[in-house]
């Protein structure tokens, strides 16, 4: 053994082992978030993925999964394997995992409503394989916080949800020690229009309401306590203000740091540590000339990976053309390249951080900190995040950023290239080739998730599924954890939609504020002026102001673009029905015709436009209306779908290319201002 | 818009087809010259026919009181109660000031089953009138009252001056939560004089809602010293099904028209109300002048009153005011 006194002198600019050598960093996990049309489509994905040197899995569910409806209900039909994996029973994760080993696996899912549900199928799955089930490694994400805010996959009320979140903490810590039983998450926030202040308070008042709770419920003494701390993993945005966004993990880190140790007393610094992992930012990404959005997400990992001291522990990238489609394998896979090349091509792993000591830095990062900190307080002296979100506060903060950020790129006051700068380029030789440079879901990809649901009922044990679910409920109204009841379940072949109406007839469903109500946009120029005297004389040529129903049907929940456009309808003067996601088809066009609406605007995200567009028109020619409310639709649509969207009688389709929310209004106006006349 | 077309739209209306209520309440709310013909027309195809007439219930209250998930849940009450009913909502929702733009009633909040044909939901925008209510309330509860048996008519909600639902409803009542901080203001501005029963929602915690209650009777007390045992306090909670099945049954046992606001009187006020807002204070005193809204009611109905006064505007109003 050396002295590593007798050394000689350590250089600041390398980094040394435990020994006193020099050595460099491990990478962070590569992850690809994936998942789609079915089981077995999915797991020939992940095991493609790891073969290419993924080294571990992120898991996207479908929304009827998300959302807790098994995959042959109404609302679910037209989402089954659209932006995810449908997971109906424990059958369905048979083959989702096949021939992947569970114990060496690190596995993330995105799943929050049903996060209980998800982990009771992982769990069943090892017992069933004869896996000791102490060996899971993963995370369930599990933030109802920013559900309730910008995502939209709750089901229950926050006081449901947050009772789940800490059974699920206190049957990890005992059974599943490696498990994150939550993961705050930011990351929707920020996609949401969240600015780097609100995305750091709105995270660490959710951390601090889950350990809060978990602490008052008194299932831990304090050495369990230190170590669920501990447990406790973030997964963050970083956008393309990229020094502004390493300074906010900096601010991250520092702050958990106190906040762990002041408040929580947490002596053990490992368990200070703050565990990020991150996806980079999806809503800076453009339809128009979509190739420079490879750059953007090159520079969004700088700011996540630069400083050593914030450097993300997990990264997973969007792809080029995520504004068009869902992404294809290749996509992915040119994303996962950039990874690979920025850890072991480049010599970015082999020094200490390099921003310590730089007053630039810390001076921004001072700032955001006391920011941020003065944000707590106001959330908490509100009553903590339940409160906040029940009162509506949270959600109309996000929703003013969001107007705010769209005014300024309308006002070009913010600048984004190919969108209100540099919009002439040459056509980009991506978007060609069979598919368009777009991913084509298998058309008949849930007929397979409706297959396997019905033979799982078919072979199950009705008994045993009754008995089930029967002890669901018993656990749920006596407050016990319903951990293991739900780990029975999943043995017993109950359903997901089974699961989740269980709790639904006990918790009740939950619908909160749109958070659009006084929002107004910083938009007032002659363009906007010229719109209303557009609609002023409508009124005065029809006798009443025009009058527009948004609305957002099925499981999507990614509301910002209705949001907005129920924001701008007002401003430029219409009267606005907007009540928030989801609805079914039929409750949006019942509104539309009691209110004697002028227009219909539907905005999808979830690529499932065409079957919702139909269901719409027919609901529509149903009550005899179809010609007198006509209809647009908004959301990521590729150009390949126009012609079935007009095909059923859309009147105007917008896309993120239409930017611009004067040109959106303009045109919507001018639908209407048709249609009155015909 | 022909009269044939006029007829076969209340036919429809009247079978239930929610179109073709739409569009009539429509033809109420529509601000031109000409509507008043068309109103006519609708009123004269429903003299006709065999019409509902409807029973008006204010509802106001405070934000967040819970106002829009209460009438929701009496609403359902009520048809299932009284099988052969149908039951309207009429919410008005506050404009923008700069655009004129609203953001209407948030309908989701009131659960109403899709597809339940006795059910009807309607918005309106506040259109920067005070008092609670639009410019287009009375006349579109004038339509309303031949196509269904109940009609709430929940207000802005702002909590100040909403006084004008008394001219509207045939009965109002105020819903607050217990011990609300705006509470106290309210008894302040004097909303408490315009209640004919109260209910006290969200009455989930029994001390609190107990409280409650007899702060509510002490301050009723004293701002209606003359009427105040007249007036009932409902204790509620949609949530635990508290109290609902009380005010239901108080709605179904209300006579029409229980305090003597007949529709005639309602016209009357506002028919000078609508004299005020087409004409000024000077077009006021002139009807003054004519004889009052009984003069031009007394012979017609309320749009061809309106005709004869704008004649008579057009007419004699430069006389009136040079004194001659």
């Amino acid at each position: 053994m050396s002295d590593p006194s007798s050394k000689p002198e350590r250089k600041a600019h390398l980094l040394y082992d435990k020994e006193g050598n020099p050595t460099s960093d491990r990478p962070w996990i590569f992850r690809t978030y994936a998942g789609h049309s079915s089981a077995r489509a999915s797991n020939e994905l992940y095991l493609s993925n790891l073969q290419t040197g993924q080294t571990g899995l992120s898991i996207a569910f479908d929304l009827a999964t998300q959302c807790g409806y098994s995959s042959d209900h109404p609302i679910a039909r037209p989402e089954v394997g659209k932006v995810g994996v449908p997971i109906n029973s424990l059958d369905d994760f048979h083959t989702l995992f096949k021939d992947i080993p569970l114990e060496k696996m690190n596995t993330s899912m995105t799943i929050n409503g049903t996060s209980m549900w998800l982990l009771a199928l992982y769990v069943a799955l090892a017992r069933e394989r004869g896996v000791d089930e102490s060996l899971l490694r993963g995370t369930t994400q599990n933030d109802l916080v920013k559900e309730y805010l910008a995502r939209g996959t709750y089901i229950f009320p926050p006081d449901a949800h947050f009772r789940i979140i800490a059974e699920m903490y206190e049957y990890s810590l005992e059974r599943i020690p490696n498990w994150n039983a939550s993961n705050i998450c930011s990351y929707h926030l920020q996609e949401a229009g969240a600015t780097p202040v609100q995305e750091l308070s709105f995270a660490l008042a959710t951390a601090m309401e889950v350990l809060d709770l978990i602490k008052t419920r008194g299932h831990f003494n304090d050495e369990q306590f230190e170590m669920v701390v501990g447990r406790i993993s973030f997964f963050v945005n970083a956008g393309i203000r990229f020094i502004e966004e390493m300074c906010k993990m900096r601010a991250f880190s520092e702050l958990w740091e106190e906040v762990t140790r002041d408040r929580y007393g947490v002596t053990n610094p490992r368990y200070r540590t703050f565990r990020y992992g991150v996806q980079v930012n999806s809503l800076g990404l453009t339809e128009n000339q979509p190739e420079n959005n490879a750059w953007r997400i090159l520079i969004e990992t700088f700011g996540v990976t630069l400083s050593r001291n914030a450097r993300c522990r997990a990264l997973q990238l969007p792809a080029w053309n995520e504004a068009l489609s869902l992404p294809r394998p290749w996509d992915q896979q040119w994303s996962l390249r950039l990874q690979q090349i920025l850890a072991y091509e480049t010599d970015l792993l082999d020094y200490p951080d390099i921003f310590d000591g730089s007053k630039v830095i810390q001076s921004k990062v001072d700032e955001l900190k006391s920011l941020a900190l003065a944000e707590v307080d106001k959330i908490r002296g509100m009553g903590g995040v339940g409160a906040a979100i029940e009162s509506g506060y949270m959600k109309s903060s996000l929703v003013r950023s969001m107007s705010e950020r769209v005014s300024r790129i309308a006002s070009d006051e913010l600048t984004v290239v190919g969108v209100n700068r540099w919009t002439e380029g040459l056509p980009s030789p991506l978007m060609g080739g069979d598919d368009g440079g777009v991913f084509k879901i298998e058309t008949n990809a849930a007929n397979e998730a409706f297959e396997t649901l019905a033979a799982t009922r078919a072979s199950r044990d009705s008994a045993r599924v009754e008995a089930a679910l029967a002890a669901l409920t018993k656990a749920a109204e006596n407050g016990d954890n319903m951990m293991e009841a739900s780990i029975e379940c999943a043995l017993a072949r109950v359903t997901t939609g089974e699961w989740a109406d269980c709790l639904r007839a006990i918790f009740g469903e939950y619908r909160p504020v749109t958070g659009i109500d006084g929002q107004k946009l910083l938009l007032e120029n002659d363009r906007v002026e010229a719109l209303r005297a557009r609609v002023n004389a409508f009124i005065a040529k029809h006798g009443h102001r025009p009058r527009v129903v948004v609305g957002k049907p099925g499981l999507d929940g990614h509301s910002n673009g209705a949001e907005v456009i129920a924001v701008s309808a007002r401003h430029v003067g219409f009267d606005v029905i907007y009540s928030g996601i989801r609805l079914t088809v039929q409750e949006i066009v019942a509104s539309a015709i009691e209110e004697n609406a002028d227009v219909i605007g539907i905005s999808i995200l979830s690529g499932s436009h065409v079957e919702l567009g139909q269901q719409v028109m027919d609901a529509l020619t149903k009550e005899d209306a179809a010609d007198a409310i006509p209809v647009v639709i908004g959301g990521i649509i590729p150009q390949s779908d126009f012609e079935a969207l007009r095909a059923m009688g859309v009147r105007d389709i917008f896309t993120p290319s239409d930017y611009s929310l004067t040109d959106v209004m303009d045109r919507m106006l001018t639908v209407v201002e048709e249609n009155a006349e015909k | 818009m022909n009269a044939t077309a006029i007829d076969t739209m209340v036919i429809k209306a009247l079978e239930g087809h929610k179109l073709s209520i739409a569009r009539l309440i429509s033809i109420f709310e529509d601000a031109r010259a000409d509507a008043p013909t068309r109103r006519r027309a609708v009123l004269a195809a429903f003299d006709q026919r065999q019409t509902r007439r409807a029973k008006f219930i204010g509802i106001t209250g405070t934000p967040g009181a819970g106002k829009s998930s209460l009438i929701g849940e009496l609403a359902l009450r009520l048809i299932a109660q009284d099988p052969r009913a149908r039951v309207a909502v009429l919410a008005i929702d506050p404009s923008s000031h700069i655009s004129g733009g609203a953001l209407l009633g948030d309908r989701t909040r009131t659960n109403f089953p899709v597809g339940e044909g006795r059910l009807y939901f309607r918005s309106q925008a506040s259109d920067l009138e005070l008092g609670g209510v639009s410019r287009t309330t009375f006349p579109v509860c004038r339509v309303l009252d031949r196509l269904f048996d109940y009609v709430f008519v929940e207000t802005v909600g702002i909590g100040q001056s909403e006084i004008e639902i008394q001219q509207v409803a045939d009965f109002v009542f105020l819903v607050l939560t217990p011990l609300g901080g705006d509470q106290i203001q309210f008894l302040k501005a004097g909303i408490m004089e315009v209640p004919d029963a109260i209910v006290l929602n969200k009455c989930d915690a029994v001390e609190e809602a107990r409280r409650s209650y007899h702060a509510l009777r002490g301050s009723l007390s004293l701002s209606r010293p003359d009427d105040d045992e007249r007036v009932r306090i409902f204790q509620t909670s949609v949530t635990h099904d508290i109290g609902i099945d009380d005010v239901t049954r108080f709605i179904l046992s209300l006579e029409r028209d229980p305090l003597g606001r007949s529709m005639h009187r309602k016209e009357r006020y506002f028919f000078e109300k609508w004299a005020r807002d087409e004409f000024g204070r000077t077009g006021l005193r002139f009807l003054g002048h004519c004889g009052g809204p009984a003069h031009y009611l007394a012979a017609s109905d309320f749009e061809t009153a309106q005709v004869a006064f704008r004649g008579d505007v057009a007419k004699d109003v430069g006389t009136f005011i040079t004194g001659g």
